[in-house]
């Protein structure tokens, strides 16, 4: 019966493809299965570790609404500008081990330097501060928004921008009242990317901001902090509530990266 | 009056084309023959290896495209999230300018602009309609229109009623076509190959 045999043809391109997405995401089905199974410690639930995945939250939040405001300029003038040297000098905070981004905000804002005298001076403090842990977060999360809008504006139609520069438009009249306007699902969708990149710090804001001591967060650490601190005993709870405790980050964080997947989707 | 003379190399292509006239200057040739890359470069958005630009006498070869009063109109040349009027007088606005109601509905019913809305749910045609109006109204020197004309349906009343009115208002254009026989409808016409341009009337 000829007709009947099925001709079955290996998408060879998509079993691979799953094969390394299934290692990729090894890590993170055994912390769920293990955080919130065998494992699992009431202690990896605790105010405190909720606490801290507030923090991060807020500070998360807070740098990639930094990351638009200030940087949303620097990925369209990159995207339009041709500025070779820039686009290079973009990737270097990205290229250095995070740690060292958490000591040079200490070095600059120390009451041994120049610097960190006027700072103080007028009042600015990052050592276990919220304006610490943001400004070190949106040091490490900015270049991941700007790698991520740069491509977004390069692949928008440059005509109505050419049009209305032709009408008088400056460069910045124009991204602001053209370009951005026609560009929210871009933002959203890299502010997500951003955010979740914020998320899963570590380097850095266990240096500048290992705790955060100011209101409304007396003491609290940020969330990746307080999972190490779990896992290398300096809090009690041991290694069963930094697993558990991660299973509940990785829970909070994949709404985040479902959000930035589905702007791309709708832009 | 466009006075151009443009020379630019874009890496196999080099772009050596002189055009000096006023009026409704039509422009054809082939594809790649460079019709996009003259406009672009009489529009400031092309760098120049050499040569010179000049709009009535001014030279504008070192200009922004933002100082130069010279418009460049595509088929994508539009603020997709603008309502139809705001878009009209968009340009204006930006110099602090008024466009007179009278003018404004001249204008409109001149180039059959009797539609209202949001701009990205136009379709192409009347999308080149206002885009052309919008161009029109924002006070230019000159304008170049690339192709624009193309998905307009009465496409030769339409350019016979443009003409009219950027006649008026002493605007200077180049337009670039397919068809050959616009230049019949035009002051001059330019042919250009390979990167140069040919006047022919």
């Amino acid at each position: 019966m000829e007709h009947s045999r099925k001709i079955i043809v290996m998408n060879w391109l998509r079993v691979i493809a799953l094969v390394s997405l299934f290692l990729l995401l090894i890590p993170v089905a055994v912390l769920l299965y293990y955080g919130l199974g065998p494992m699992r410690s009431s202690a990896g639930y605790s105010i405190t570790v909720l606490h801290s995945i507030e923090l991060t939250l807020f500070s998360s939040a807070l740098a990639a609404m930094v990351d638009v405001a200030l940087f949303t300029p620097l990925a369209y003038y990159l995207a339009r500008g041709r500025d070779r040297f820039a686009e290079t000098l973009v990737d270097i905070p990205v290229s250095i081990p995070h740690p060292i981004v958490g000591v040079a905000l200490v070095i600059l804002d120390s009451p041994r330097t120049a610097t960190g005298m006027f700072l103080t001076s007028l009042g600015i403090n990052f050592y276990n501060t919220i304006l610490g842990l943001v400004v070190a977060l949106v040091i490490i999360s900015a270049p991941i928004y700007v790698k991520a809008m740069q491509p977004y504006f390069e692949s928008k139609d440059a005509a109505p921008e050419d049009f209305v520069m032709g009408m008088g438009a400056s460069r910045l009249r124009t991204m602001l009242s053209v370009v951005l306007p026609n560009s929210v699902p871009g933002i959203e969708s890299a502010s997500f990317i951003a955010m979740s990149r914020a998320l899963s710090e570590f380097g850095s804001i266990s240096i500048i901001a290992y705790y955060v001591l100011q209101y409304p967060f007396y003491g609290v650490s940020p969330a990746s902090v307080t999972i190490y601190a779990l896992f290398s005993g300096a809090v009690p709870g041991g290694l069963n509530a930094a697993i558990t405790a991660s299973a509940v980050m990785i829970l909070v964080s994949l709404p985040i990266a479902l959000a930035a997947h589905f702007f791309r989707k709708n832009r | 009056m466009i006075d151009v003379d443009a020379r630019r190399k874009l890496g196999q292509f080099s772009l050596k084309a002189s055009l000096a006239d006023s009026g409704f200057i039509c422009l054809t040739g082939g594809n790649g023959s460079g019709k996009s890359s003259l406009m672009r470069a009489v529009a400031g958005l092309l760098p120049l290896d050499g040569g010179h630009v000049r709009i009535d006498g001014i030279d504008i070869t070192k200009s922004p495209t933002e100082a130069r009063r010279v418009v460049l109109v595509t088929p994508g040349s539009l603020i997709p999230h603008l309502n139809v009027d705001d878009h009209l007088t968009w340009g204006s606005r930006l110099k602090k300018l008024r466009v007179p109601s009278e003018r404004l509905s001249t204008v409109k019913e001149e180039l059959g602009i009797n539609f209202a809305g949001r701009v990205s749910e136009l379709s192409q045609g009347m999308r080149e309609r206002l885009s052309l109006a919008t161009a029109l109204l924002s006070c230019p020197k000159v304008i170049l229109i690339d192709e624009a004309f193309s998905n307009i349906h009465d496409r030769l009343d339409f350019m016979a009623a443009y003409r009219k009115l950027v006649a008026d208002e002493g605007v200077d254009i180049i337009f670039s076509t397919q068809d050959r026989s616009d230049g019949s409808r035009s002051d001059h016409l330019y042919v250009m190959s390979d990167g140069a341009a040919e006047k022919i009337s």
